[in-house]
Parts: structure tokens; C-alpha cells; sequence
């Protein structure tokens, strides 16, 4: 077979050493919209349009096959009711559900504006310095407490 | 071993070269020095004769233990070193002379209180945790920050002030000041211990310095706040406080109260910091468990290991946080989301710290606390199981999911920011093999969750404990599958809150806001009637005086006629009449 790289991709020992320096040099290189190589090859598969979709059959799938394992697996118990096949799952799911719907009246409740304390602050001093600041992030109040 | 070397405290060096690097102006050295100190500490503690007073001292007739090493205070000691080394790695490319010399310094003060034998030389480095770390939070060099870090000092020196009145207490009833198991908290001083340490632990009502405090700091400054002080108050408890009963119920509150809160607060780091406090809440919990002495081995096992592993993957989670503070500039979840795109390392990283807190298996989590729900479970303390376990979805909440996926995916903030500096993912990269490391089922006997175990106080009795049996991994899957099913279905059905900017309001409200304003309020009406007050005193103290004058004074009432001669005379019999008695009862 025949190799068409050019001589100067080789070292002594005939190694394509520049083109695997280059390799790797694009790999951590950014592309000019900003999107690292790697994301694309790690994540690249959650920008897919049926990506969300997939996950929401994939996990439900996945749930229903852990709960009908669960008829055949012997489990040995401390708590009575642990025992209930498909304990575990249900306990999870309305645990994580009773959260997360909690969040709706508990944010109306508790939540008030950024400045309630007084100055928020911006970032802190040891960001990037390539960091843009935004505008809004200068002191509000000059104490905090001081709302007047 | 014998010499001088084995005497050193390892804490006592990180304190030596934190303060030489205070003043050590050549970046790299003083950088290197802060790498070198942690792994010539865990050589330290690796070589050192167990259960042996390795330096003791006399000081106001009190006798110190300086330096001891057994199984608790080794592996606390050992987490802390490894959390040092991965934070001074972490904080490679900065270039902070404080920053360096008092995260080293602070990481210094925990290992020396872990390896202190009595109680006297624990409060000295419990107090210089405290005044060593408040300088992460003050560097962030914002007014917001400022104000953060004094209520901080504030309550971490209350927290040393009653740790000290209960020693007091300790030595009058004992007569020494060695460090000991409590039996009851009616013992004397044992309640002002609780509290103190207490404070520390953030319990709740007592937990708003941490999630004050930790968010305003550096973006170091946080990584290095979330490994030491918390975790030095659970050692704290695993010694003193060990079967303690209102410590199972104290536990399983904190496990589940930060988890509501977490949900809605919009900044990412104080949703770690709520979710620090669940996760030492499971700890507490089961160093309630835990009786003193031989005791639960299962419960202090699953306190020990859940610190150790802990103590990584929150600082990894606080690691990948702090690198997307550093590019972009916040950590705010409405502000952010597609950071993938940029940040893939960031992101792969911040997902194991998330897998690792979430406990899924053949991550270290799930060798941690599986021990504690065990140990809950057999002991029989139905109500509380459920609690945590309810709690473990609820971490699965908001560090396992909303922390990734609102930084790194969700709706595309269309920022483009550079990747992580190199030492920060290496850093995290390190951190991240130690989560998977020793979550990984024994394939080589010793390695893999074994290693961990091995280290356990009660090595025995955690060698025998299996977690990866089909039951074991089939409940926690099935917990968190079901769990992440639910997430994927709220989200479909629109469901989830969105996250949008605000503060939540907590506890501390009772002190910033109602406290504040009382304080305030008390200072302007006290301006404004302190002069009235002042006019009223006067004016009725000159008319008493009028009055006096008009009635007492040569010039007076009572000075005129025959009265006056009168007076004298009855004055000078009184007189008289006491001299006589006084010369009477003399004789």
C-alpha cells in the first residue's frame, strides 16, 4: 500500500509525529463559534432533536425493567415495607417528584429580589480577568441593610 | 519510628508553611511548598505509631496530647491531606500570597485539632480554622463578601468561646481535659460542647453561616472552605459524641430540610453548600448511631467513610463550579446553561462529582452510604430510613442533576468561554479518579471500595460488610432511575421550576433582616430620645436640688429659729450615744 504522507509528518524513526502533535492540538482547540472539539464528541449526540426523546423512553424503559427484575431478585430486608416489590423505585420518584413540585409554592414564598440584603456583590477577585464584567454587577447599596 | 519527624503534628507543618508563604514572594516556590506540604503530611501520618501519645506538653497544669494517631483521627486526617494537596493544585494559577498562605495554614488547623488528644489543644486549632479560613471569604474582595465573612468570624468564634466555657466545665468535673466520649449531654459542660461543635456541623437554625459565607468566597476560597470546617466538627462528634440519641434525629433533619431549599436558590455554590449540609446531616446521623465504644461499627464506619469520600467529591463539585465562575463570571443558573460546549472536561468532571454524591454504584458514594443506611435500617429506626432515603433523592436533585444540567446543558446561555485551566482539571481529573477509585467493586483484593474500608475505624467489621450485592445495587438503581425518570417527565410536562434570580430567604433572616432592622431601629430611637431623656433628668434632678437647697442650706427652712439649735443638740447626743455603744461592746 502506498503512503502518501509527506516526509515531513515523520521523525527518525519514521513516527508521524507532527501530524499526531496537530491531532491533538485540534482536540483542544476551540472552533471559531467557541464549541471545543471534545464537546462535540462527548455530547454532541444531546444536541439530536430526538436526543430528548430518546433519554425519556430510554429512562422509562430502564425503570420499568428495574422494577420487574426486582419479581426474581431475593432481597434481605432491615425495613418490612423495603420488601414490596418496586419499593425503592416508588420512593424515589415520588420523593423526587414532592421536590421539585414543592418548588412552586416554596419560590413564592421565600424568594425576593437580589438586592433584599442589600448589595449583592458581583463575582469575586479572582475570576478570569478575561471575564467581561456586566454592568449590573457594581454595588447597589452602599451598606448592606440599606435599602433607603 | 523513632525522631524528631515523628513527633511533628502534620498539621502543625501545613501552619508553618502557610505562614512562610505568606511572606514568600516567588510565586512557584511558595506554590510548590504548599503541593509539597500535604504529601509529606500523609507520609507523616502513614509512618506514625498508632494509639500513642507521639508529643505531649505541660502548660497551666494541664497535661496536652499534641500529637495522636488512631484509626478515626487517621482517616479524617488522611481526606483532609488530600483535599490540601488537590486544593493547592487547584490553585495553581493564581497568584495570592494570602489566598496560598492561609488555605495551607486553615487545611493545617483542621489536621492538628483531628490529631489533638485533648480538648484544650483542639479548641486552640478550632479557633484558627476559624480565623485562618475567614480570609478566603474576605479575598473575594466584595462589599457582599465583607459583610459574609464577619458574621462568619462572628459565629465561628462563638463557636470557640462555648467549646472553651465547656471545657471548663470538663476539667472542673473531671480534672483533666483529655479527649473523651460524653455518656449524656446532662453531664457538665457536655451541652456547651454540643453546641459548639454544633455550630460548626451547621446544624439546623445554626447552619446560615455556611451557606452565608461559602457562595461570597474566592473562587478558590470555596473549594477549600467546603473540605475542612464541617467535617472536622463530624470527627469532633464521632469522638465525643458517639451513640448520642439527639444526634440520629438531628441528622435526618439536616438531611432533608436544605434539600427544599436547594431546589429554588438560583446560585449553584450555595446549592452545593445546602447540599454539604444534607450530606453531613447523613453523617450526624449515624454517628447517633454509633455507641461509644465498641458500638455500631457499621454506623461510625459509614460517619468515616462518607466523610473521606465526601470530602472529595464535594470539593470536586465545588472545583467544577469555581472553574465556571473563573471563565465566566458567575455561577448563577438563570445566567448560564450550554457550557458543555466549551467546558467538556469541566462538564465530564462535575458529572462524576454528581454520580459520586448521588451514590450510584461503581462510584464512591455508594460505598459510603450504603454503611449508613444499613446501619439506620437494622437498627430499626423506620422513620428516619425513609428520611434518608428521601433525602438521597433529593441530592440526587440538586447536585446530582440541577447542578450539571443547569451549568453545563438546559436552555443555551450562548456563552463561549475558554476550558478550565490546566491545573484545575487536574485538580478535578484527580479528584475525580479518587470518586471512581473507591467506588469500584474489589476486582483486585484490597484495591477498589476495600481500600477505603480498610482505613475504617472498625476494619473488621467493614471488611465484612459486602455493598455490592444484587439487592444492594438493584434498590439504589432503582432509586435513582425512577428518581431521574421523574426529572425527565417534569421537565417534559413543564413542571419544573424554572430558575430564575432571587434570594431565598432562610433562618437567617431573623438576624440579618429583623435583627438588623431591631438594631437599627433601636440606634435612631435612641438618637432621638437619648437628648429628651436627657432634658428630663435634668430638669427633674435641678428642681430636687431647689427643693434640697430651699429646705437644707444655711439659708433654709430648717435653718431658721429655734429648730436649728434643736437639731444640733439631738445630733450631738445621737453622736454620743453611739460612741458609748461602740466603747461598750469593744470592752
Amino acid at each position: 500500500m502506498s503512503d502518501d504522507t509527506p516526509n515531513d509528518t515523520r521523525d527518525t524513526s519514521g513516527r508521524f509525529v507532527k501530524r499526531a502533535a496537530e491531532k491533538a492540538h485540534q482536540l483542544h482547540t476551540p472552533s471559531e463559534d467557541g464549541v471545543h472539539p471534545m464537546a462535540k464528541i462527548l455530547f454532541g449526540w444531546t444536541e439530536s432533536r430526538l436526543a430528548g426523546t430518546a433519554i425519556f423512553w430510554g429512562v422509562g424503559l430502564l425503570s420499568a425493567f428495574l422494577i420487574v427484575i426486582d419479581l426474581w431478585v431475593d432481597r434481605h430486608e432491615y425495613v418490612h415495607m423495603a420488601e414490596a416489590t418496586g419499593f425503592y423505585g416508588l420512593w424515589g420518584f415520588a420523593s423526587f417528584a414532592f421536590v421539585v413540585l414543592m418548588g412552586w409554592p416554596l419560590a413564592r414564598l421565600l424568594r425576593r429580589s437580589e438586592t433584599y440584603y442589600g448589595d449583592p456583590g458581583g463575582p469575586p477577585a479572582d475570576i478570569d480577568p478575561d471575564v467581561p464584567l456586566a454592568p449590573d454587577t457594581a454595588p447597589t447599596y452602599p451598606h448592606e441593610g440599606d435599602e433607603d | 519510628m523513632t525522631g524528631l519527624l515523628s513527633m511533628l503534628n502534620p498539621g502543625w507543618l501545613l501552619i508553618a508553611v502557610g505562614l512562610v508563604a505568606l511572606f514568600l514572594p516567588m510565586r512557584r516556590v511558595r506554590q510548590g511548598l504548599t503541593i509539597a506540604a500535604p504529601i509529606v503530611a500523609i507520609l507523616l501520618i502513614s509512618v506514625a505509631d498508632r494509639n500513642t501519645n507521639l508529643l505531649t506538653g505541660h502548660a497551666l497544669g494541664l497535661e496536652m496530647i499534641f500529637y495522636r494517631v488512631d484509626n478515626l483521627s487517621y482517616i479524617f486526617g488522611l481526606a483532609f491531606l488530600l483535599a490540601a494537596l488537590l486544593n493547592a493544585i487547584y490553585a495553581w494559577h493564581t497568584d495570592d500570597r494570602l489566598q496560598d498562605g492561609m488555605s495551607i495554614a486553615y487545611a493545617g488547623a483542621a489536621v492538628a485539632a483531628t490529631f489533638s488528644g485533648d480538648m484544650m489543644t483542639l479548641f486552640v486549632f478550632w479557633e484558627l480554622t476559624a480565623v485562618t479560613s475567614v480570609f478566603l471569604i474576605l479575598r473575594a474582595g466584595t462589599r457582599a463578601a465583607y459583610f459574609a465573612s464577619m458574621r462568619y468570624l462572628g459565629i465561628q468564634v462563638l463557636s470557640g468561646v462555648l467549646l472553651l466555657a465547656g471545657i471548663g466545665y470538663v476539667y472542673h468535673a473531671r480534672g483533666d481535659v483529655s479527649i473523651s466520649a460524653f455518656t449524656s449531654l446532662s453531664e457538665p459542660g457536655a451541652l456547651l460542647v454540643f453546641i459548639a461543635l454544633g455550630i460548626k456541623a451547621a446544624f439546623p437554625f445554626l447552619h446560615n453561616w455556611l451557606q452565608d459565607s461559602y457562595p461570597k468566597a474566592t473562587v478558590v476560597g470555596a473549594v477549600v472552605l467546603s473540605a475542612f470546617t464541617t467535617k472536622l466538627a463530624v470527627y469532633a462528634f464521632a469522638r465525643m459524641f458517639p451513640g448520642q440519641d439527639a444526634l440520629i434525629w438531628i441528622g435526618a433533619v439536616m438531611t432533608v430540610f436544605p434539600v427544599f431549599f436547594a431546589v429554588i436558590e438560583n446560585d449553584l455554590r450555595k446549592v452545593l453548600a445546602y447540599s454539604l449540609n444534607n450530606q453531613v446531616g447523613f453523617m450526624i446521623c449515624a454517628i447517633g448511631l454509633g455507641a461509644a465504644g465498641v458500638g455500631n461499627a457499621l454506623a461510625l464506619n459509614g460517619a468515616a467513610a462518607h466523610a473521606f469520600c465526601h470530602i472529595i467529591y464535594k470539593g470536586l463539585l465545588f472545583m467544577s463550579m469555581g472553574a465556571v465562575l473563573y471563565r465566566t463570571g458567575t455561577t448563577k443558573a438563570s445566567e448560564l446553561g450550554g457550557l458543555y460546549k466549551s467546558m467538556p472536561w469541566t462538564t465530564v468532571f462535575c458529572i462524576i462529582g454528581a454520580m459520586s454524591i448521588s451514590a450510584f454504584p461503581l462510584f464512591s458514594g455508594f460505598a459510603a452510604k450504603s454503611l449508613t443506611m444499613s446501619a439506620v435500617g437494622q437498627e430499626g429506626y423506620t422513620i428516619v430510613w425513609l428520611m434518608l432515603l428521601f433525602a438521597s433523592a433529593g441530592v440526587l436533585e440538586h447536585s446530582g442533576i440541577k447542578i450539571p444540567y443547569f451549568a453545563f446543558f438546559g436552555h443555551d446561555s450562548g456563552k463561549r468561554v475558554k476550558e478550565a485551566p490546566f491545573n484545575m482539571l487536574l485538580a478535578m481529573g484527580l479528584a475525580s479518579f479518587i470518586c471512581i477509585a473507591v467506588g469500584i467493586p474489589a476486582i483486585v483484593p484490597g484495591l477498589g471500595y476495600e481500600w477505603l474500608y480498610n482505613l475504617l475505624p472498625y476494619r473488621v467489621e467493614a471488611m465484612a460488610y459486602q455493598p455490592f450485592t444484587l439487592g444492594h445495587v438493584l434498590t439504589q438503581m432503582q432509586l435513582l432511575v425512577l428518581a431521574i425518570f421523574a426529572f425527565v417527565m417534569l421537565k417534559r410536562l413543564g413542571w419544573y421550576p424554572a430558575e430564575k434570580p432571587g434570594v431565598v430567604l432562610d433562618s437567617d433572616w431573623v438576624y440579618r433582616k429583623a435583627g438588623y432592622g431591631l438594631a437599627t431601629w433601636s440606634g435612631t430611637v435612641w438618637q432621638k430620645a437619648g437628648p429628651a431623656l436627657s432634658a428630663i433628668f435634668f430638669k427633674l434632678t435641678g428642681r430636687a436640688y431647689d427643693r434640697i437647697e430651699a429646705t437644707f442650706s444655711p439659708r433654709g427652712e430648717l435653718a431658721r429659729g429655734a429648730l436649728t439649735a434643736g437639731m444640733a443638740i439631738w445630733t450631738a447626743i445621737l453622736l454620743g450615744f453611739v460612741l458609748l455603744m461602740s466603747f461598750v461592746t469593744a470592752g
